[in-house]
Protein backbone atom coordinates (compact mmCIF):
# COMPACT_ATOMS: atom_id res chain seq x y z
CA UNK A 1 0.00 0.00 0.00
CA UNK A 2 2.87 2.42 1.17
CA UNK A 3 4.18 1.99 -2.75
CA UNK A 4 0.52 2.97 -4.13
CA UNK A 5 0.26 5.93 -1.75
CA UNK A 6 3.86 6.89 -2.85
CA UNK A 7 2.83 7.07 -6.83
CA UNK A 8 0.11 8.85 -5.30
CA UNK A 9 1.96 11.80 -3.37
CA UNK A 10 5.05 12.11 -5.39
CA UNK A 11 3.00 13.73 -8.64
CA UNK A 12 1.15 16.17 -5.75
CA UNK A 13 4.79 17.20 -4.28
CA UNK A 14 6.52 17.31 -7.76
CA UNK A 15 3.32 20.25 -8.53
CA UNK A 16 3.43 22.01 -5.40
CA UNK A 17 7.14 22.51 -5.19
CA UNK A 18 6.92 23.60 -8.94
CA UNK A 19 4.06 26.06 -7.81
CA UNK A 20 6.23 27.23 -4.94
CA UNK A 21 9.91 27.84 -6.55
CA UNK A 22 8.24 29.11 -9.73
CA UNK A 23 9.78 26.66 -11.98
CA UNK A 24 8.54 25.00 -14.87
CA UNK A 25 11.74 22.59 -15.34
CA UNK A 26 10.54 19.82 -17.67
CA UNK A 27 13.48 17.16 -16.66
CA UNK A 28 12.02 17.83 -12.81
CA UNK A 29 8.70 16.09 -13.80
CA UNK A 30 10.16 13.62 -16.47
CA UNK A 31 12.18 12.44 -12.84
CA UNK A 32 9.11 12.09 -11.04
CA UNK A 33 7.18 10.43 -13.28
CA UNK A 34 10.02 7.66 -14.03
CA UNK A 35 10.00 6.99 -10.24
CA UNK A 36 6.20 6.91 -9.59
CA UNK A 37 5.90 4.57 -12.59
CA UNK A 38 8.74 2.59 -10.44
CA UNK A 39 6.39 2.86 -7.56
CA UNK A 40 3.25 1.77 -9.16
CA UNK A 41 4.98 -1.12 -10.56
CA UNK A 42 6.52 -2.18 -6.72
CA UNK A 43 2.50 -1.31 -5.77
CA UNK A 44 1.22 -4.08 -8.87
CA UNK A 45 3.94 -6.45 -7.85
CA UNK A 46 2.97 -5.94 -4.20
CA UNK A 47 -0.61 -7.05 -5.34
CA UNK A 48 0.74 -9.84 -7.35
CA UNK A 49 2.08 -11.66 -4.09
CA UNK A 50 -0.10 -10.88 -1.38
CA UNK A 51 -3.39 -9.73 -3.03
CA UNK A 52 -5.57 -6.83 -2.31
CA UNK A 53 -4.64 -3.89 0.34
CA UNK A 54 -7.07 -1.60 2.46
CA UNK A 55 -6.22 1.06 3.86
CA UNK A 56 -8.14 3.59 6.33
CA UNK A 57 -7.21 6.73 6.65
CA UNK A 58 -5.97 8.20 9.84
CA UNK A 59 -7.29 4.56 11.02
CA UNK A 60 -10.78 5.90 11.01
CA UNK A 61 -13.15 3.01 10.29
CA UNK A 62 -15.56 2.93 7.23
CA UNK A 63 -18.43 4.59 7.03
CA UNK A 64 -16.97 7.64 8.88
CA UNK A 65 -13.30 7.58 7.75
CA UNK A 66 -12.42 7.19 3.57
CA UNK A 67 -10.96 3.55 2.51
CA UNK A 68 -8.51 3.59 -0.24
CA UNK A 69 -8.34 0.07 -1.69
CA UNK A 70 -5.48 -1.48 -3.79
CA UNK A 71 -6.63 -4.27 -5.58
CA UNK A 72 -5.44 -5.35 -9.12
CA UNK A 73 -7.51 -3.38 -11.63
CA UNK A 74 -6.40 -0.03 -9.43
CA UNK A 75 -2.87 -1.52 -9.23
CA UNK A 76 -3.04 -2.08 -13.40
CA UNK A 77 -4.55 1.45 -13.59
CA UNK A 78 -1.87 3.13 -11.51
CA UNK A 79 0.80 1.72 -13.47
CA UNK A 80 -0.67 2.57 -16.79
CA UNK A 81 -1.41 6.27 -15.73
CA UNK A 82 2.49 6.62 -14.72
CA UNK A 83 3.40 5.08 -18.17
CA UNK A 84 1.58 7.80 -20.30
CA UNK A 85 2.67 10.84 -18.06
CA UNK A 86 5.76 9.65 -18.48
CA UNK A 87 5.61 9.22 -22.60
CA UNK A 88 3.74 12.19 -22.59
CA UNK A 89 6.56 14.49 -20.52
CA UNK A 90 9.34 12.86 -22.69
CA UNK A 91 7.73 14.24 -25.66
CA UNK A 92 6.28 17.37 -24.49
CA UNK A 93 9.89 18.49 -23.30
CA UNK A 94 11.77 17.12 -26.62
CA UNK A 95 9.36 18.17 -29.17
CA UNK A 96 9.58 22.10 -30.59
CA UNK A 97 5.55 21.76 -31.85
CA UNK A 98 4.16 20.39 -28.32
CA UNK A 99 3.82 24.58 -26.92
CA UNK A 100 4.15 23.41 -23.56
CA UNK A 101 7.57 23.68 -23.06
CA UNK A 102 8.45 26.55 -19.82
CA UNK A 103 4.22 26.14 -19.45
CA UNK A 104 1.91 25.72 -16.73
CA UNK A 105 1.64 22.59 -18.36
CA UNK A 106 4.53 20.64 -15.98
CA UNK A 107 2.40 21.34 -12.48
CA UNK A 108 -0.44 20.67 -13.98
CA UNK A 109 0.22 17.46 -15.60
CA UNK A 110 1.71 16.20 -12.23
CA UNK A 111 -1.50 17.48 -10.87
CA UNK A 112 -3.15 15.31 -13.09
CA UNK A 113 -1.58 12.56 -12.19
CA UNK A 114 -2.24 12.75 -8.31
CA UNK A 115 -5.64 13.42 -9.25
CA UNK A 116 -6.25 10.07 -11.21
CA UNK A 117 -4.03 8.40 -8.89
CA UNK A 118 -6.53 9.28 -6.25
CA UNK A 119 -9.87 8.43 -7.84
CA UNK A 120 -8.06 4.78 -8.71
CA UNK A 121 -7.91 4.43 -4.90
CA UNK A 122 -10.69 5.45 -3.83
CA UNK A 123 -13.70 3.46 -2.86
CA UNK A 124 -15.71 6.45 -2.06
CA UNK A 125 -18.75 7.98 -3.27
CA UNK A 126 -18.09 11.78 -2.15
CA UNK A 127 -13.98 11.35 -2.31
CA UNK A 128 -14.88 10.37 -6.11
CA UNK A 129 -16.74 13.76 -6.62
CA UNK A 130 -13.79 15.68 -5.23
CA UNK A 131 -11.58 14.16 -7.28
CA UNK A 132 -13.78 14.38 -10.28
CA UNK A 133 -13.82 17.93 -9.37
CA UNK A 134 -10.22 17.93 -9.75
CA UNK A 135 -9.87 16.05 -12.92
CA UNK A 136 -12.16 18.06 -14.97
CA UNK A 137 -10.81 21.94 -13.19
CA UNK A 138 -7.05 20.42 -13.86
CA UNK A 139 -8.44 19.43 -17.43
CA UNK A 140 -10.10 22.04 -18.46
CA UNK A 141 -6.82 24.74 -17.13
CA UNK A 142 -4.77 22.49 -19.41
CA UNK A 143 -6.81 23.06 -22.67
CA UNK A 144 -6.60 26.60 -22.12
CA UNK A 145 -2.68 25.95 -22.40
CA UNK A 146 -2.90 26.60 -26.09
CA UNK A 147 -4.02 30.49 -25.87
CA UNK A 148 -7.32 32.49 -26.61
CA UNK A 149 -8.52 30.42 -29.23
CA UNK A 150 -9.13 27.57 -26.64
CA UNK A 151 -11.21 30.19 -24.37
CA UNK A 152 -14.50 29.38 -25.86
CA UNK A 153 -14.53 25.40 -26.16
CA UNK A 154 -12.74 25.08 -22.54
CA UNK A 155 -15.60 27.37 -20.75
CA UNK A 156 -17.78 24.82 -22.52
CA UNK A 157 -15.97 21.82 -21.06
CA UNK A 158 -15.91 23.73 -17.88
CA UNK A 159 -19.42 24.05 -17.50
CA UNK A 160 -20.75 21.35 -19.14
CA UNK A 161 -18.01 19.31 -16.81
CA UNK A 162 -19.68 21.27 -13.33
CA UNK A 163 -22.91 20.37 -14.24
CA UNK A 164 -22.26 16.51 -14.90
CA UNK A 165 -20.63 17.24 -11.38
CA UNK A 166 -23.76 18.16 -9.64
CA UNK A 167 -25.88 15.46 -11.42
CA UNK A 168 -23.54 13.30 -9.58
CA UNK A 169 -23.36 14.94 -6.33
CA UNK A 170 -27.07 15.15 -5.98
CA UNK A 171 -27.15 11.05 -6.85
CA UNK A 172 -25.04 10.82 -4.10
CA UNK A 173 -26.93 12.98 -1.96
CA UNK A 174 -30.32 10.28 -2.37
CA UNK A 175 -28.10 7.61 -1.58
CA UNK A 176 -26.64 9.03 1.29
CA UNK A 177 -30.19 10.30 2.93
CA UNK A 178 -31.51 6.15 2.04
CA UNK A 179 -28.89 4.42 3.35
CA UNK A 180 -26.22 6.73 5.22
CA UNK A 181 -22.90 5.26 4.04
CA UNK A 182 -20.55 6.43 0.87
CA UNK A 183 -18.02 3.82 0.99
CA UNK A 184 -19.46 1.44 -2.08
CA UNK A 185 -19.13 -1.76 -0.14
CA UNK A 186 -20.74 -1.13 2.65
CA UNK A 187 -23.43 0.40 -0.17
CA UNK A 188 -23.54 -2.46 -1.80
CA UNK A 189 -24.30 -5.02 0.95
CA UNK A 190 -27.03 -2.29 1.89
CA UNK A 191 -28.87 -1.38 -1.85
CA UNK A 192 -32.11 -2.61 -2.18
CA UNK A 193 -34.60 -2.31 -5.41
CA UNK A 194 -36.52 0.61 -5.13
CA UNK A 195 -37.41 4.13 -6.23
CA UNK A 196 -34.94 5.98 -4.84
CA UNK A 197 -32.30 3.88 -5.18
CA UNK A 198 -33.02 3.99 -9.20
CA UNK A 199 -33.62 8.35 -8.81
CA UNK A 200 -29.92 8.40 -7.80
CA UNK A 201 -28.46 5.55 -10.02
CA UNK A 202 -29.98 7.36 -13.15
CA UNK A 203 -28.77 10.89 -12.10
CA UNK A 204 -25.21 9.32 -11.20
CA UNK A 205 -25.08 7.65 -14.70
CA UNK A 206 -25.96 11.02 -16.12
CA UNK A 207 -23.32 13.01 -14.95
CA UNK A 208 -20.54 10.38 -15.28
CA UNK A 209 -21.91 9.83 -18.70
CA UNK A 210 -21.20 14.03 -19.08
CA UNK A 211 -17.72 13.78 -17.92
CA UNK A 212 -16.69 10.38 -20.04
CA UNK A 213 -18.13 12.20 -22.98
CA UNK A 214 -19.89 8.33 -23.52
CA UNK A 215 -22.66 8.92 -25.94
CA UNK A 216 -25.23 10.45 -26.53
CA UNK A 217 -23.34 13.06 -23.75
CA UNK A 218 -20.19 13.49 -25.95
CA UNK A 219 -20.68 16.74 -27.85
CA UNK A 220 -18.64 18.70 -25.70
CA UNK A 221 -15.21 16.59 -26.32
CA UNK A 222 -13.63 17.14 -29.86
CA UNK A 223 -13.59 20.72 -29.58
CA UNK A 224 -11.80 20.39 -26.30
CA UNK A 225 -9.44 18.28 -27.33
CA UNK A 226 -8.84 19.16 -30.14
CA UNK A 227 -8.52 23.04 -28.86
CA UNK A 228 -5.85 21.65 -25.98
CA UNK A 229 -2.11 21.72 -27.22
CA UNK A 230 -1.16 18.15 -28.50
CA UNK A 231 0.79 16.79 -25.54
CA UNK A 232 -2.43 17.81 -23.07
CA UNK A 233 -4.62 16.12 -25.92
CA UNK A 234 -2.99 12.94 -25.85
CA UNK A 235 -3.20 13.63 -21.42
CA UNK A 236 -6.88 13.77 -21.87
CA UNK A 237 -8.09 11.42 -24.11
CA UNK A 238 -5.93 8.88 -22.75
CA UNK A 239 -6.85 9.43 -18.49
CA UNK A 240 -9.36 11.99 -18.33
CA UNK A 241 -12.01 10.64 -19.85
CA UNK A 242 -11.82 7.18 -18.24
CA UNK A 243 -11.64 8.22 -14.71
CA UNK A 244 -15.69 8.74 -14.90
CA UNK A 245 -15.56 5.52 -16.59
CA UNK A 246 -14.25 3.48 -13.57
CA UNK A 247 -16.63 5.49 -11.26
CA UNK A 248 -19.62 4.07 -13.51
CA UNK A 249 -18.24 0.74 -13.44
CA UNK A 250 -17.50 0.69 -9.76
CA UNK A 251 -21.03 2.13 -9.39
CA UNK A 252 -23.08 -0.40 -11.59
CA UNK A 253 -20.59 -3.51 -10.80
CA UNK A 254 -21.54 -2.80 -7.05
CA UNK A 255 -24.69 -1.47 -6.11
CA UNK A 256 -27.13 -1.93 -9.34
CA UNK A 257 -29.88 -3.89 -8.19
CA UNK A 258 -29.52 -7.28 -11.05
CA UNK A 259 -33.10 -6.64 -12.59
CA UNK A 260 -32.08 -3.14 -13.31
CA UNK A 261 -28.90 -3.89 -14.14
CA UNK A 262 -30.10 -6.35 -16.43
CA UNK A 263 -32.37 -3.57 -18.08
CA UNK A 264 -29.73 -0.84 -18.37
CA UNK A 265 -27.44 -3.08 -19.59
CA UNK A 266 -29.40 -3.10 -23.18
CA UNK A 267 -28.92 0.65 -23.17
CA UNK A 268 -25.63 1.13 -22.60
CA UNK A 269 -24.86 -1.54 -25.26
CA UNK A 270 -26.97 0.42 -27.46
CA UNK A 271 -25.18 3.89 -26.99
CA UNK A 272 -22.16 2.22 -27.22
CA UNK A 273 -22.83 0.57 -30.68
CA UNK A 274 -23.88 4.42 -31.51
CA UNK A 275 -21.05 5.41 -30.22
CA UNK A 276 -19.11 3.51 -32.55
CA UNK A 277 -21.04 4.61 -35.46
CA UNK A 278 -21.61 8.03 -35.08
CA UNK A 279 -18.07 8.52 -33.99
CA UNK A 280 -16.41 6.67 -36.57
CA UNK A 281 -18.73 8.49 -38.85
CA UNK A 282 -17.94 11.77 -37.41
CA UNK A 283 -14.07 11.23 -38.05
CA UNK A 284 -14.94 10.38 -41.55
CA UNK A 285 -16.36 13.47 -42.16
CA UNK A 286 -14.09 16.26 -40.33
CA UNK A 287 -11.70 18.59 -41.82
CA UNK A 288 -9.50 18.28 -38.90
CA UNK A 289 -6.90 16.50 -38.05
CA UNK A 290 -6.89 16.97 -34.27
CA UNK A 291 -10.68 16.79 -34.22
CA UNK A 292 -10.91 13.26 -36.62
CA UNK A 293 -8.39 11.99 -33.45
CA UNK A 294 -10.70 13.37 -31.24
CA UNK A 295 -14.20 11.61 -32.52
CA UNK A 296 -12.20 8.30 -32.70
CA UNK A 297 -11.95 8.74 -28.78
CA UNK A 298 -15.85 9.15 -28.92
CA UNK A 299 -16.03 5.96 -30.73
CA UNK A 300 -13.73 3.89 -28.80
CA UNK A 301 -15.53 4.65 -25.56
CA UNK A 302 -18.50 3.04 -27.84
CA UNK A 303 -16.46 -0.35 -27.22
CA UNK A 304 -15.96 0.49 -23.33
CA UNK A 305 -19.48 1.34 -23.29
CA UNK A 306 -20.56 -2.07 -25.11
CA UNK A 307 -18.31 -4.21 -22.79
CA UNK A 308 -19.99 -2.43 -19.59
CA UNK A 309 -23.41 -2.54 -21.16
CA UNK A 310 -23.33 -6.92 -21.80
CA UNK A 311 -21.72 -7.30 -18.59
CA UNK A 312 -24.87 -6.03 -16.90
CA UNK A 313 -27.22 -7.27 -19.28
CA UNK A 314 -25.57 -11.42 -19.14
CA UNK A 315 -24.28 -10.47 -15.55
CA UNK A 316 -20.77 -11.80 -16.87
CA UNK A 317 -17.94 -10.70 -14.91
CA UNK A 318 -15.10 -11.86 -17.27
CA UNK A 319 -16.58 -8.82 -19.40
CA UNK A 320 -15.02 -6.44 -16.53
CA UNK A 321 -11.91 -7.43 -18.63
CA UNK A 322 -12.68 -6.62 -21.63
CA UNK A 323 -13.77 -3.44 -20.66
CA UNK A 324 -10.34 -2.37 -19.16
CA UNK A 325 -8.13 -4.07 -21.60
CA UNK A 326 -9.86 -1.80 -24.07
CA UNK A 327 -9.16 1.69 -22.05
CA UNK A 328 -5.57 0.44 -21.34
CA UNK A 329 -5.09 -0.39 -25.31
CA UNK A 330 -7.32 2.40 -26.22
CA UNK A 331 -5.12 4.94 -23.42
CA UNK A 332 -1.80 4.16 -25.24
CA UNK A 333 -2.73 3.76 -28.47
CA UNK A 334 -4.70 7.25 -28.28
CA UNK A 335 -1.63 9.39 -26.87
CA UNK A 336 1.09 7.69 -30.09
CA UNK A 337 -2.21 8.74 -32.55
CA UNK A 338 -2.50 12.57 -30.89
CA UNK A 339 1.35 12.97 -30.36
CA UNK A 340 1.93 11.64 -34.38
CA UNK A 341 -0.99 13.68 -35.06
CA UNK A 342 0.37 17.19 -33.76
CA UNK A 343 3.98 16.40 -34.92
CA UNK A 344 2.67 16.04 -38.62
CA UNK A 345 -0.30 19.25 -38.21
CA UNK A 346 2.54 21.56 -36.47
CA UNK A 347 5.36 20.36 -39.17
CA UNK A 348 3.51 20.60 -41.87
CA UNK A 349 1.97 23.88 -41.24
CA UNK A 350 -1.77 23.11 -40.96
CA UNK A 351 -4.56 21.01 -39.61
CA UNK A 352 -6.42 20.07 -42.30
CA UNK A 353 -6.51 16.22 -43.11
CA UNK A 354 -5.81 17.07 -46.49
CA UNK A 355 -2.41 18.29 -45.63
CA UNK A 356 -1.44 14.84 -45.08
CA UNK A 357 -0.96 14.48 -48.77
CA UNK A 358 2.17 12.72 -49.35
CA UNK A 359 3.19 12.41 -45.20
CA UNK A 360 4.19 8.77 -45.66
CA UNK A 361 7.04 10.06 -47.32
CA UNK A 362 8.24 13.60 -45.52
CA UNK A 363 7.43 12.29 -42.18
CA UNK A 364 7.45 8.51 -42.57
CA UNK A 365 8.16 7.74 -38.70
CA UNK A 366 5.37 10.12 -37.44
CA UNK A 367 2.70 8.65 -40.11
CA UNK A 368 3.94 5.07 -39.25
CA UNK A 369 2.85 5.77 -35.36
CA UNK A 370 -0.08 6.83 -36.38
CA UNK A 371 -1.14 4.02 -38.52
CA UNK A 372 0.36 1.52 -36.01
CA UNK A 373 -1.81 3.02 -33.24
CA UNK A 374 -4.93 2.96 -35.22
CA UNK A 375 -3.81 -0.67 -36.33
CA UNK A 376 -4.65 -1.47 -32.92
CA UNK A 377 -7.69 0.77 -32.46
CA UNK A 378 -8.90 -1.24 -35.30
CA UNK A 379 -8.50 -4.17 -33.45
CA UNK A 380 -5.41 -6.29 -35.41
CA UNK A 381 -3.64 -8.92 -34.05
CA UNK A 382 -1.30 -9.17 -32.35
CA UNK A 383 -2.66 -5.77 -31.32
CA UNK A 384 -3.90 -4.64 -27.34
CA UNK A 385 -7.06 -3.82 -29.20
CA UNK A 386 -7.17 -7.44 -30.54
CA UNK A 387 -6.75 -9.06 -27.53
CA UNK A 388 -9.37 -6.86 -25.91
CA UNK A 389 -11.67 -7.45 -28.97
CA UNK A 390 -11.18 -10.89 -28.45
CA UNK A 391 -12.42 -10.85 -24.74
CA UNK A 392 -15.29 -9.49 -25.83
CA UNK A 393 -16.06 -11.81 -28.36
CA UNK A 394 -15.47 -14.89 -26.54
CA UNK A 395 -19.30 -14.45 -24.68
CA UNK A 396 -20.51 -13.89 -28.00
CA UNK A 397 -19.01 -17.04 -29.76
CA UNK A 398 -19.70 -19.33 -26.82
CA UNK A 399 -23.67 -18.52 -26.54
CA UNK A 400 -25.36 -18.87 -29.99
CA UNK A 401 -28.01 -16.66 -28.82
CA UNK A 402 -25.85 -13.50 -28.17
CA UNK A 403 -24.65 -13.29 -31.85
CA UNK A 404 -26.71 -10.42 -33.03
CA UNK A 405 -23.77 -8.20 -30.93
CA UNK A 406 -20.93 -9.25 -32.58
CA UNK A 407 -22.53 -7.26 -35.42
CA UNK A 408 -21.92 -4.22 -32.98
CA UNK A 409 -18.48 -5.01 -33.20
CA UNK A 410 -18.49 -5.98 -37.14
CA UNK A 411 -19.54 -2.06 -37.29
CA UNK A 412 -17.25 -0.62 -34.85
CA UNK A 413 -14.55 -2.34 -36.41
CA UNK A 414 -15.31 -1.16 -40.06
CA UNK A 415 -15.83 2.68 -38.77
CA UNK A 416 -12.48 3.00 -37.20
CA UNK A 417 -10.72 1.04 -40.22
CA UNK A 418 -12.43 3.66 -42.53
CA UNK A 419 -11.23 6.75 -40.96
CA UNK A 420 -7.78 5.18 -40.20
CA UNK A 421 -7.71 4.41 -44.24
CA UNK A 422 -8.87 8.03 -44.81
CA UNK A 423 -6.05 9.18 -43.30
CA UNK A 424 -3.68 6.21 -44.69
CA UNK A 425 -4.87 7.10 -48.20
CA UNK A 426 -4.05 10.64 -48.30
CA UNK A 427 -0.62 10.72 -46.84
CA UNK A 428 0.44 7.84 -49.68
CA UNK A 429 -0.59 9.70 -52.61
CA UNK A 430 2.56 10.69 -53.17
CA UNK A 431 2.00 12.45 -56.58
CA UNK A 432 2.36 16.09 -55.04
CA UNK A 433 3.46 15.77 -51.41
CA UNK A 434 2.76 18.76 -49.21
CA UNK A 435 6.26 20.09 -48.16
CA UNK A 436 6.53 20.58 -44.57
CA UNK A 437 7.36 24.04 -42.90
CA UNK A 438 10.46 23.09 -41.15
CA UNK A 439 13.16 20.26 -41.40
CA UNK A 440 10.70 17.23 -39.85
CA UNK A 441 11.89 16.43 -35.85
CA UNK A 442 12.57 12.75 -36.28
CA UNK A 443 13.40 11.82 -32.72
CA UNK A 444 10.02 13.88 -31.90
CA UNK A 445 8.47 11.56 -34.53
CA UNK A 446 10.27 8.02 -32.84
CA UNK A 447 9.16 9.47 -29.48
CA UNK A 448 5.04 9.72 -30.74
CA UNK A 449 5.73 5.91 -31.91
CA UNK A 450 6.54 4.59 -28.64
CA UNK A 451 3.21 4.18 -26.88
CA UNK A 452 2.34 2.20 -30.13
CA UNK A 453 4.55 -0.20 -29.96
CA UNK A 454 3.48 -0.79 -26.26
CA UNK A 455 -0.01 -1.37 -26.90
CA UNK A 456 1.35 -3.81 -29.88
CA UNK A 457 3.60 -5.42 -26.97
CA UNK A 458 0.63 -5.42 -24.37
CA UNK A 459 -0.19 -8.64 -26.54
CA UNK A 460 2.32 -10.41 -25.35
CA UNK A 461 1.88 -9.93 -21.04
CA UNK A 462 -1.97 -9.79 -21.70
CA UNK A 463 -2.88 -13.65 -21.54
CA UNK A 464 -0.93 -14.06 -17.84
CA UNK A 465 -3.06 -10.91 -17.24
CA UNK A 466 -6.07 -12.24 -18.34
CA UNK A 467 -6.11 -15.27 -16.27
CA UNK A 468 -4.95 -13.31 -13.44
CA UNK A 469 -8.03 -11.15 -13.58
CA UNK A 470 -10.27 -14.25 -14.06
CA UNK A 471 -8.66 -15.79 -10.81
CA UNK A 472 -8.85 -13.09 -8.46
CA UNK A 473 -11.20 -10.87 -10.12
CA UNK A 474 -10.70 -6.65 -10.40
CA UNK B 1 -39.49 14.29 8.89
CA UNK B 2 -42.76 16.34 7.15
CA UNK B 3 -41.37 19.82 7.80
CA UNK B 4 -38.01 18.49 5.63
CA UNK B 5 -40.08 17.88 2.37
CA UNK B 6 -40.77 21.27 1.19
CA UNK B 7 -36.75 21.92 1.70
CA UNK B 8 -36.28 19.27 -0.44
CA UNK B 9 -38.50 19.99 -2.79
CA UNK B 10 -37.32 23.45 -2.84
CA UNK B 11 -33.96 22.04 -3.32
CA UNK B 12 -34.73 19.65 -6.49
CA UNK B 13 -36.49 22.47 -8.21
CA UNK B 14 -33.66 24.77 -7.84
CA UNK B 15 -31.37 22.37 -9.49
CA UNK B 16 -34.17 21.67 -12.37
CA UNK B 17 -34.46 24.84 -12.69
CA UNK B 18 -30.69 25.44 -12.88
CA UNK B 19 -30.20 23.06 -15.52
CA UNK B 20 -33.16 24.54 -17.37
CA UNK B 21 -30.86 27.86 -17.73
CA UNK B 22 -27.75 26.43 -18.23
CA UNK B 23 -28.97 23.94 -21.22
CA UNK B 24 -31.28 27.26 -22.51
CA UNK B 25 -29.39 29.66 -22.03
CA UNK B 26 -26.61 31.49 -24.43
CA UNK B 27 -24.63 34.12 -22.36
CA UNK B 28 -21.86 32.94 -20.49
CA UNK B 29 -22.66 34.96 -17.20
CA UNK B 30 -26.09 33.60 -16.94
CA UNK B 31 -24.36 29.88 -17.92
CA UNK B 32 -22.36 30.63 -15.00
CA UNK B 33 -24.80 31.92 -12.66
CA UNK B 34 -27.06 28.42 -13.88
CA UNK B 35 -24.77 26.19 -12.30
CA UNK B 36 -24.46 27.99 -8.85
CA UNK B 37 -28.24 27.47 -8.71
CA UNK B 38 -27.74 24.21 -9.50
CA UNK B 39 -25.18 24.21 -6.98
CA UNK B 40 -27.41 25.47 -4.25
CA UNK B 41 -29.96 22.81 -5.10
CA UNK B 42 -28.10 20.18 -3.78
CA UNK B 43 -26.55 21.56 -1.08
CA UNK B 44 -30.27 22.71 0.47
CA UNK B 45 -31.18 18.91 -0.93
CA UNK B 46 -28.02 17.89 1.48
CA UNK B 47 -28.94 20.03 4.27
CA UNK B 48 -32.56 19.12 4.76
CA UNK B 49 -31.46 15.36 4.27
CA UNK B 50 -29.16 15.64 7.50
CA UNK B 51 -31.71 17.76 9.49
CA UNK B 52 -33.79 15.00 9.50
CA UNK B 53 -33.50 13.23 12.54
CA UNK B 54 -31.53 15.00 15.60
CA UNK B 55 -29.05 15.67 16.63
CA UNK B 56 -28.35 16.79 12.89
CA UNK B 57 -26.04 14.36 10.68
CA UNK B 58 -22.75 15.95 10.86
CA UNK B 59 -21.15 14.13 7.82
CA UNK B 60 -23.83 15.77 4.91
CA UNK B 61 -22.95 19.20 6.41
CA UNK B 62 -19.27 18.14 6.05
CA UNK B 63 -20.04 17.29 2.53
CA UNK B 64 -21.51 20.50 2.14
CA UNK B 65 -19.05 22.61 3.03
CA UNK B 66 -16.76 20.88 0.86
CA UNK B 67 -18.93 21.25 -2.23
CA UNK B 68 -18.94 24.99 -1.16
CA UNK B 69 -15.38 25.22 -1.48
CA UNK B 70 -15.15 23.53 -5.11
CA UNK B 71 -18.09 25.55 -6.21
CA UNK B 72 -16.46 28.81 -5.30
CA UNK B 73 -13.83 27.96 -7.31
CA UNK B 74 -14.60 26.67 -10.00
CA UNK B 75 -16.76 30.03 -10.09
CA UNK B 76 -14.12 31.84 -10.16
CA UNK B 77 -12.17 29.96 -12.88
CA UNK B 78 -15.17 29.90 -14.76
CA UNK B 79 -15.59 33.60 -14.38
CA UNK B 80 -12.12 34.24 -15.50
CA UNK B 81 -12.67 32.40 -18.85
CA UNK B 82 -15.65 34.00 -19.35
CA UNK B 83 -14.22 37.55 -19.34
CA UNK B 84 -11.52 36.95 -21.18
CA UNK B 85 -13.68 38.25 -24.13
CA UNK B 86 -13.92 37.28 -27.86
CA UNK B 87 -11.50 35.92 -29.92
CA UNK B 88 -11.43 35.67 -33.63
CA UNK B 89 -10.33 32.97 -35.52
CA UNK B 90 -7.36 33.95 -37.47
CA UNK B 91 -8.08 31.14 -40.52
CA UNK B 92 -6.36 32.83 -43.32
CA UNK B 93 -2.87 30.51 -42.60
CA UNK B 94 -4.83 27.41 -42.65
CA UNK B 95 -6.24 28.01 -46.31
CA UNK B 96 -3.00 29.14 -47.47
CA UNK B 97 -1.36 26.15 -46.38
CA UNK B 98 -3.76 24.50 -48.50
CA UNK B 99 -3.00 26.05 -51.62
CA UNK B 100 1.14 26.23 -51.09
CA UNK B 101 3.01 24.28 -53.43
Amino acid sequence: MSAALLSLLIPLVTALLLLLLRSRAGGLVILANAVTLGCAATALYQVIGAGSQRLDIGDWEAPLGIRFELGPLTACLLVFTALVHLLVAVYAERSRHSQTRDTDFWPLSCLLHASLGALWLSRDLFNWYVTLELLGLVAVAMVILSGRKAHAPALRYLLLSLAGSLCYLLGVALLYGQYGVLDIHLLADAATDDRVTRVALLLLTLGLMLKAALWPLHQWLPNAHAAAPTAVSALLSALVVKGPLFILWMLWDNIAPPDLARQAGVVFALAGVAALVAGGWAALRTPWIKVLVAYSTVAQLGYALMALGLLLHWQDPTLSTALWLFVIAHGLAKVSMFLAAGEMQGTLGSRRVSALKGASQTMPVAMFAFVVAGGSLVGLPPSGGFVAKWVLLQPLLIQPSHWPWALGVVLGTLASAAYVFRVVAIAFDRADPNRPDYHPDVSAQWLAMLPALVVWAMALVSEPAIRWFAEVGL
Amino acid sequence: MSSVIPYLLGGVALWVLGLHALLLQPSALRRIMAVNVMGSGVFMVMVALGSRNSPIDPVLQALVVTGLVVAASATAFALRLATAGPYEEPDEQDDSAQGRP
